[in-house]
């Protein structure tokens, strides 16, 4: 059985412009010890997706339908006490921004400790000693314990953020860009922490991201997500080497590579569809090369392209072949 | 060489601050010639904006040169400002930000050619405005919107037309597309190197993307906080990187591919202060081949193989030449 397992989960922000549709009946599911990249632009419902896992959606959102079952249980049926007891314990998030995670008038080993005492039964000497350990395990040593935020680097503050998210060895990490705001040679040390961590506590991932190149580093299987869909959905080499979402083929495309010689990228054209007014039938038919008329009208379903790889589009195989061509 | 547009030297710029001098810019050599991109690349707070914003003279050096044209235009006298701000323009950052968010969008573009004098009634810069809109891919439509109406790969457009606007030979570009999603950072790449071959722009591009330098640049400038570790031709940098700080960052880089299988060079540590830094390599505290005379001697730039410049005490022996 899978450790988290969610179906057509639909989010909502009722506004007074309308409706922002952000997450529109997403299902995937999480193995135990396994890493899942949830790959996407802005405003694709990427973040509002882990934010619902716990149940986390800010007002004006609501969920909907569908549901997240996690060990068996639905969250979304649980009382608030219970997704408290789980939020933080088993299911933890990395966020973003560090500079904005963390609370900038307490001590970040106060901070780490905070998490300890509120879900683990032990004394506050007990958390402290588990605070030192988790700081060291993240390679920051027990005499800056008592330093404030501002006092780090971007790149030891996201430490000290997954140091939070894994004090209580959580079964199951959400990590949202955990290396965006940082520079490159940081985030080869930051993921590489990340990854060892897991390891050694046998933790699942969902790991948000829009690079591409991390995804192909850490990931087990891949989502990508569009106008809060997922359009495709496989292991790392459906995705990779048999893409068939003319989506995907466009990041691809847009990319550009280190290893070939390109003279020009191939963009998708177009932009981003405004979530409150989300174009009919495929989202992606007004930017597809692809698309036409009965894309406009019918919304696809998830057809299955091999075992495991589902793929949102009429004419996947007709994009396959085109495909296929190409490379030739 | 003759076609030579602009050429720095020894170029330094220093800020003074409560704790000391913040060294941002220290003893960068470099010459662009016309037509040509020269990509500068390294991480945040490694002084390659204050460069592009030096070379502009929007901040005056503290010391060294900088030609443009052949005329030293170190210290500018009012005229020489006059032509540089005509010849050379930005593209910044962040589009979030550097547009004035009570002008709409004509307004916007046409705010540089009033500035200099360039189009003579509102005739000709209504005209003006709606061709250049047309060069950086903006429909008619928005001429009267506002930047909040828009999303970040057109108000990077506006952004362009804006330096486009006075007909600039030269534009730094200070990391154009790193606030934009992939697919829209594609479009405005495109563009970027379109208007290069329409008009024989010559770039600096400044980004910390080396996937995106890689792409765009013909030559390119690695710095480290503030010095430039090495220089020399784009594919020659990626197939021959002599600098250990190149490499290693050159392999921290994520490849979006399944079928890569290479060896990680995990720099150590971070980057320390530039605010009164020690006097040996900057590099050396993460280096992992430092000894005694990197700790106390700054490596001087060097031509190591033709055209291949670098700084490092031990390029010879690291890489057997």
């Amino acid at each position: 059985m899978s450790l988290l397992e969610i179906k057509d989960l639909t989010i909502h922000f009722p506004t007074e412009e309308g409706d922002v549709r952000a997450v529109n009946g997403i299902s995937l599911s999480v193995e135990e010890g396994k890493t899942l990249g949830l790959v996407g632009e802005t405003g694709a419902g990427k973040t509002t997706t882990a934010l619902g896992i716990l149940r986390l959606v800010p007002e004006p959102g609501e969920i909907e339908n569908g549901s997240i079952v996690y060990k068996g249980k639905d969250i979304l049926s649980m009382q608030e006490k219970e997704v408290q007891d789980i939020r933080g314990n088993e299911i933890s998030m990395i966020f973003q921004d560090p500079m904005t995670a963390l609370n900038p008038v307490m001590t970040v080993g106060d901070q780490v400790a905070e998490v300890i005492l509120r879900h683990q039964n032990c004394s506050k000497t007990e958390a402290q000693k588990r605070m030192v350990d988790i700081l060291a395990k993240v390679g920051i040593g027990a005499d800056r314990a008592g330093d404030y935020p501002h006092q780090f680097s971007g790149g030891m503050k996201q430490r000290v953020v997954i140091a939070t998210a894994l004090a209580c060895n959580p079964k199951l990490l959400l990590a949202d860009e955990p290396t965006t705001a940082l520079d490159v040679t940081i985030q080869a040390q930051v993921m590489e922490m990340i990854n060892e961590l897991k390891a050694e506590f046998q933790t699942s991932m969902i790991l948000i991201t829009h690079d591409l190149g991390i995804v192909a580093e850490s990931c087990d299987s891949v989502a990508i997500m569009y106008a809060g869909q997922i359009v495709e959905y496989g292991s790392l080499e459906d995705i990779f080497d048999h893409t068939t979402h003319p989506y995907t083929i466009g990041l691809f495309g847009s990319i550009p590579s280190l290893e070939k010689k390109v003279h020009r990228l191939q963009p998708i054209s177009g932009l981003m569809p405004d979530p409150v007014n989300l174009p009919t039938g495929c989202c992606f038919h007004p930017r597809c090369p692809y698309a036409d008329e009965r894309c406009a009208q019918e919304a696809p379903a998830a057809a299955e392209v091999s075992p495991g790889h589902l793929c949102r589009c009429h004419y996947w195989e007709t994009v396959r072949g085109k495909e296929a061509e190409d490379n030739v | 060489m003759s076609d030579t547009l602009l050429e720095v030297k020894d170029l330094c710029k220093y800020y003074k601050t409560p704790k000391g001098a913040l060294h941002a810019v220290e003893g960068v050599n470099f010459s662009i010639r016309e037509g040509r991109t020269l990509g500068v690349v390294g991480e945040s707070g490694c002084g390659k904006s204050t460069l592009g914003w030096t070379v502009m003279n929007l901040h005056e050096s503290t010391g060294g040169s900088i030609f443009f044209q052949g005329e030293d235009v170190t210290h500018p006298t009012k005229a020489q400002k006059k032509v540089i701000h005509k010849s050379i323009q930005m593209i910044f950052q962040d589009p979030f930000s550097s547009l004035d968010p009570r002008k709409c969008v004509s307004d916007l573009i046409a705010e540089p050619m009033k500035v200099m004098k360039i189009t003579r009634g509102k005739k000709e810069t209504e005209q003006r405005v709606a061709e250049l809109m047309d060069t950086v891919g903006l429909a008619r439509r928005y001429a009267f919107a506002y930047p909040h109406e828009l999303d970040g790969g057109r108000r990077q457009r506006i952004g362009i037309a804006r330096a486009l606007s006075v007909e600039p030979r030269f534009i730094v570009c200070d990391e154009p597309v790193s606030a934009l999603d992939v697919s829209i950072q594609a479009q405005i790449l495109n563009l970027l190197q379109d208007l290069q071959e329409e008009r024989g722009l010559t770039y600096m591009f400044i980004t910390h993307n080396l996937s995106v330098v890689k792409h765009i640049s013909h030559d390119i400038l690695v710095m480290y906080l503030g010095c430039q570790v090495e220089k020399c031709e784009c594919e020659e940098l990626f197939r021959h990187p002599l600098h250990p700080y190149t490499k290693g960052l050159l392999s921290a880089i994520p490849i979006p591919s399944i079928h890569v299988d290479r060896k990680r060079i995990v720099m150590s540590g971070e980057v320390t202060s530039p605010i009164n830094p020690k006097p040996g390599c900057r590099f050396a505290a993460r280096c992992p081949y430092a000894d005694e005379r990197c700790r106390s001697e700054l490596p001087q730039v060097e031509e190591i193989l033709p055209d291949h410049f670098c700084a490092c005490h031990k390029v010879r022996e690291l890489n057997e030449l």
